[in-house]
């Protein structure tokens, strides 16, 4: 009986747990790294467009957002939000930025890592390394931390259009001109920054690495969409990491989502599924509560397996590079299609927010969701914004209704557990009424 | 019998009232008006291809009621002004829209509109977000999408000739503006910052060549009136957000101050900056829009590709602007002012208040929520700021 | 509450009146100054000048002039504490942070907008606990192992104060909790203004002991109380009217009084 309790509700899956361990060891290298005198960066998630130059020149990368959600799960955030307040930034801003500036704050104090600070720790970085993309924070907060740190600030850039101007003739290659002359200063400002040469040839080995891992993540990805999936949402989360950041060895990343991709193959021609019995499919936008992924535990056995989530971390559709030479410009291309690689598809279905809301769409069609739990958080707007453009189109062109859970990034009292479950029960009344619905309007699931 | 047409600061409350009276007049005359928002839509190229261009405002007086179905309330409270006003179809009137990268929540918002409002004509411009070469030339790159776009439209060719008649237009305007603030730097000020503001928000709705007529009027008014703003006690500048309604600024005035200069977008950063005239125009319009506008949305670095950092040096690049209006309309202090959830401006602030501390500048920052209601607890932080600084 | 202090030229209180304010304090500040006049045996002539300051400050239509509270707490704090660069005043309806040198206000910060840090606050979950507001610093005063609040806004800070009575906490315990809370907001706002001491706490609030305690252990200092903490603002104003007055007569110039009875605001009518 005892053990029939201990069963886990959400099958993991195997190939997850080395995957996920890598993001542990990433703050141990970069304190390791730092103590060893390498130099170290503090960069915001860019989405492949600067990580592979900056390993490419030998530097340690440490991701401040990443930090943000660490001080929240250990407790520290709020001393550290406090210090923020301190210093006259506004109370409003993204927790994260506020967590980073706290932090900075307490580190000039010092002169030296302070003893509280999580897992080690973010050493004093020699290079700023903010983006222009999806956020506004990503670069303001990074100016602003010229206040405490006297590290140059880099901003890489990356277009914006939208969805009917990304079509326009010519727009595209632009859009790409534009990112490799960028990157290409940005190659040439490390060579002075760090008074050593970039390797072009490692440069060019890590760019197809990634564009390799990425296209095996996506290929595991559309496994999910049969049925049972065989690969839960927690799963997701737990091995992205390594097609985000550069997470160790890209070699050794490769191999394990390759290992992956067999388990899910596996499971999906033996029909296993991620839950017991799957008896609703749902996707999940945007950010995870990351302190309580407990209640996917808790939601599956009630039979709720999550099939596809978070467009900002899924990787891009995959294409032919093998006609592109320069790594640079492989590079700007898989990040440019990582955004607007649902331009085409929204354009045709005239849905306008071609990132962050369509691709939704494009997910809960193809994936089969019979519903979507949006999590909008009070101080990240850039994972808010779009959620009720979302839950509109997906309620009233595709006949997918949402649940709403708000939280926020390091404010984690406001996630309510018991209420989501609470409602768990009237919300399956209302995804069983929508497939109803569903079947009326023709679709097909 | 005809009554005859108000001029001078009579026209401008007249037209601060209600903005839409002059812009519905024009399209019954078959003049195309065409709505923007925020600084970056060419203005230039709108009116060389007879579109008139009408700035797209909020109304802070009205209650937000139809945004909240699709923007979450903890964003920009203008941006959800604007986009509730148009929910209601209070900018129905318009022939099309034109919008841009302004920030995070305008960009979102840009798509939303489109999505919800379907416009017969709508153009989201990229602004990119720093100032570099490569930057620079994808600007340009947008603003030819967008000539492509605007000729598609109208059925119309856009000649060069045209367009470098209505820069030297706009370029007329920005000097008239000018001339206009020069009349704030004399003790008390010939108009007042409450007045002056009332005109920035009237030209935004109006043809150029309309507005460069209206602010000959005021200027000449102002010059000769001999009831003019008393004289009082403080000069203040103000620096931030967009003030798009006179009720910030009247609330600092009646509290004893003179708001002499700005540092607001529907304020100097629209005028304080005119466009070389290049050999392709697009070039000089490029330039001047992504580089001369002082918004905080755009990265600004001291030396691009420094690697080296210094911050004091930094402040200085960003905002040493600030030192000169201050010292050019002899203002005794600043008010900085941001709307809750604003980012580009919040992240400012501590780096700003360390620069205006460095030079000497008294100052105080009010964060407030766009509603009446907001003002009156901030009427003690201004009041109690001028004792500080009287 | 209302409060009015009537002080001479040599700087002696003549008077001091605290009187609570109510719905009808906007028409009845004129009955309070009766009090004050009184008690220091004068007349309504013969007082040479009338400050007011506070929220209700446009509503004293026989004030000569307005200041602003913060201006004024300045002045009264730092006349009782010849040292105090900082001064904290928690009043019931707002807390201020004020950063005084030489005697002067030269920076500030404020909470009028969210009655968590305030005495409301206080007064909410004293009320939730079926307990006055004089006896909460006693009674905090035995616990031994102070709640940690998680709640940071007063509506829900009350929900769980009740629950925790439920769950059989000792209300002592709670009541510290409810104190440290208040005085970690307050400190949280006030350290905006680089705080130096001396450090001088003042308004209704700090006449709780158990809060007191707490705002020493969140600042790690000491903090200095007025004899009458809610006299300071009042005292301010009265100190500055005389400043005014004197530099008047010095310079042989007329004292600038508005013309002024003593009677209800009429606005309201």
């Amino acid at each position: 009986m005892t053990n029939e309790k201990k069963k886990k509700a959400i099958n993991r899956l195997q190939t997850m747990y080395p995957l996920r361990a890598n993001i542990d060891k990433m703050y141990e290298r970069g304190v390791e790294a730092s103590k060893a005198g390498k130099p170290t960066v503090w960069s915001m998630v860019n989405w492949w467009e600067a990580d592979p130059i900056l390993k490419a020149m030998g530097l340690e990368i440490v991701y401040p957002e990443n930090y943000g959600a660490v001080s929240a799960a250990f407790g520290t955030a709020q001393a550290y939000l406090e210090r923020s307040d301190a210093e006259g930034f506004p109370t409003h801003m993204c927790g994260y930025a506020r967590n980073c500036l706290g932090y900075a704050a307490r580190m000039k104090d010092l002169g030296e890592i302070p003893p509280e600070a999580p897992m080690g720790g973010m050493a004093k970085p020699v290079l700023l390394l903010s983006s222009g993309s999806l956020c506004d924070a990503r670069y303001k907060w990074f100016q602003a931390l010229g206040r405490y740190l006297d590290a140059p600030v880099w901003t890489v850039e990356i277009p914006h259009p939208g969805v009917e101007e990304s079509q326009i003739e010519g727009a595209y290659k632009q859009a790409i001109n534009f990112m490799v002359k960028e990157l290409r200063e940005l190659v040439a400002f490390l060579e002075r920054l760090l008074n050593k040469k970039i390797n072009w040839g490692k440069l060019d080995e890590i760019a197809n690495d990634l564009i390799e891992i990425n296209r095996v993540w996506y290929e595991i990805n559309e496994l999910r969409k049969t049925s049972p999936c065989p690969m839960h949402s927690r799963d997701f989360w737990s091995s992205m990491n390594a097609s985000l950041y550069p997470a160790g060895d890209p070699k050794v990343s490769l191999k394990l989502y390759k290992d992956m991709y067999q388990e899910v193959k596996d499971r999906v021609e033996n029909k296993i599924g991620a839950v017991a019995e799957e008896k609703y499919r749902l996707l999940f936008a945007e950010l995870p509560p990351w302190h309580d992924l407990k209640i996917f535990d808790e939601l599956a056995e009630r039979g709720w397996n999550f099939v596809v989530e978070t467009w900002a971390y899924h990787p891009p559709k995959p294409m032919d590079y093998s006609q592109i030479n320069d790594p640079l410009e492989r590079i700007a291309t898989q990040t440019y299609r990582w955004f607007t690689g649902y331009f085409e598809d929204a354009l045709k279905e005239r849905e306008y927010m071609g990132y962050f809301a369509y691709p939704y769409l494009e997910y809960a069609r193809t994936y089969q969701c019979d519903g979507a739990l949006l999590h909008p958080l009070l101080t990240c707007r850039t994972a808010t914004n779009h959620l009720m453009l979302t839950q509109d189109r997906l309620l009233n062109k595709l006949k997918v209704p949402s649940l709403v859970a708000e939280g926020d990034i390091v404010d984690l009292k406001l996630f309510n557990h018991a209420d989501i479950m609470r409602k768990a029960e009237v919300f399956e009344e209302m995804m069983d009424y929508y497939q109803g619905e569903r079947r009326k309007e023709g679709l097909e699931w | 019998m005809m009554e005859e047409a108000k001029k001078g600061l009579t026209r401008v409350r007249e037209i601060y009232q209600d903005r839409t009276q002059r812009a519905k007049e024009l399209k019954a005359e078959g003049k195309p008006v065409m709505g923007y928002f925020c600084l970056y839509p060419v203005l230039e190229m709108l009116t060389a291809l007879d579109l008139v261009p009408y700035r797209i405002f909020g109304d802070m007086r009205e209650p937000i009621t139809r945004a909240d179905a699709c923007l979450p309330t903890v964003v920009c409270p203008f941006i959800r002004s604007c986009l509730d006003l148009g929910l209601k179809g209070k900018y129905d009137f318009l022939d099309g829209v034109v919008m841009c990268h302004s920030c995070e929540v305008g960009e979102k918002t840009a798509h939303i509109w489109r999505t919800y409002l379907n416009p017969s004509y709508f153009h989201f411009i990229d602004t990119p977000h720093t100032m570099h070469e490569a930057a620079q030339e994808q600007f340009k790159e947008q603003l030819k999408g967008f000539k492509k776009s605007l000729e598609s439209f109208t059925g119309k060719e856009l000649p060069s000739e045209r367009l470098e008649e209505a820069i030297r237009a706009y370029n007329q305007q920005r000097a008239l503006v000018r001339e206009l603030y020069d009349l704030m730097k004399p003790d008390p000020p010939l108009i007042s910052g409450t007045e002056t503001l009332q005109v920035m928000v009237a030209l935004a709705g109006i043809p150029v060549e309309e507005g460069n007529e209206l602010l000959r009027q005021v200027i000449s008014e102002v010059k000769e009136r001999k009831d003019g703003p008393e004289k009082k006690p403080a000069r203040l500048l103000v620096w931030g957000s967009i003030i798009d309604d006179v009720a910030l600024i009247e609330m600092i005035e009646n509290a004893g101050a003179e708001v002499v200069m700005d540092d607001t977008c529907v304020g100097s950063r629209a005028y304080f900056d005119d466009v070389e005239l290049t050999d392709d125009p697009l070039e000089g319009l490029a330039y001047r829009y992504l580089v001369e506008i002082k918004c905080p949305r755009t990265f600004r670095e001291a030396v691009y590709g420094e690697t080296k950092k210094e911050h004091m040096a930094d402040l200085e690049s960003r905002f040493g602007y600030l030192k000169d209006y201050a010292k050019e309309w002899n203002a005794k202090g600043v008010i900085l002012q941001s709307l809750r959830y604003c980012d580009i401006h919040g992240y400012e602030v501590p780096g700003l208040k360390d620069y205006l501390d460095h030079i000497g500048l008294p100052n105080i920052y009010l964060e407030w929520d766009y509603s009446k209601a907001a003002l009156a607890p901030l009427r003690t932080r201004v009041e109690a700021f001028l004792e500080v600084i009287g | 509450m209302t409060k009015v202090v009537i002080l001479d030229t040599d700087g002696e209180i003549r008077a001091r009146i605290v009187g609570p304010t109510g719905a009808e304090h906007r028409r009845l500040a004129n009955k309070v100054m009766e009090e004050a006049l009184e008690q220091a045996n004068l007349s309504f002539d013969e007082i040479s000048y009338v400050i007011a300051t506070g929220y209700g400050r446009i509503n004293v239509p026989f004030a000569d002039r307005q200041i602003t509270e913060l201006t004024c707490h300045a002045r009264g704090v730092a006349s009782l504490f010849p040292n105090a660069k900082t001064a904290l005043d928690i009043g019931g309806q707002d807390a201020k942070g004020l950063k005084i040198r030489d005697g002067e206000l030269v920076d500030f910060v404020m909470n009028d907008k969210c009655a968590a840090g305030t005495g409301r606050f206080l007064e909410v979950l004293a009320d939730a606990l079926g307990l006055r507001l004089d006896e909460l610093g006693s009674i905090s005063a035995k616990s031994t192992n102070k709640v940690q609040m998680s709640s940071t806004c007063t509506v829900f800070a009350q929900m769980e104060v009740v629950f925790r009575l439920s769950e059989g906490v000792p209300v002592e315990d709670i009541v510290a909790g409810v104190h440290d809370a208040i005085a970690s907001r307050t400190v949280s706002m006030i350290r905006r203004l680089k705080i130096e001491p001396d450090v001088v706490f003042t308004g209704g609030v700090a006449k709780n002991t158990g809060v007191v305690k707490a705002v020493r252990e969140n600042l790690g200092c000491e903090v200095l109380i007025p004899e009458d903490p809610l006299l300071s603002g009042a005292i301010g104003a009265a100190i500055l009217g005389k400043e005014l007055t004197l530099k008047a007569l010095a310079k042989g110039e007329p004292i600038q009084r508005k013309e002024r009875r003593l009677e209800e605001a009429t606005f309201f009518k």
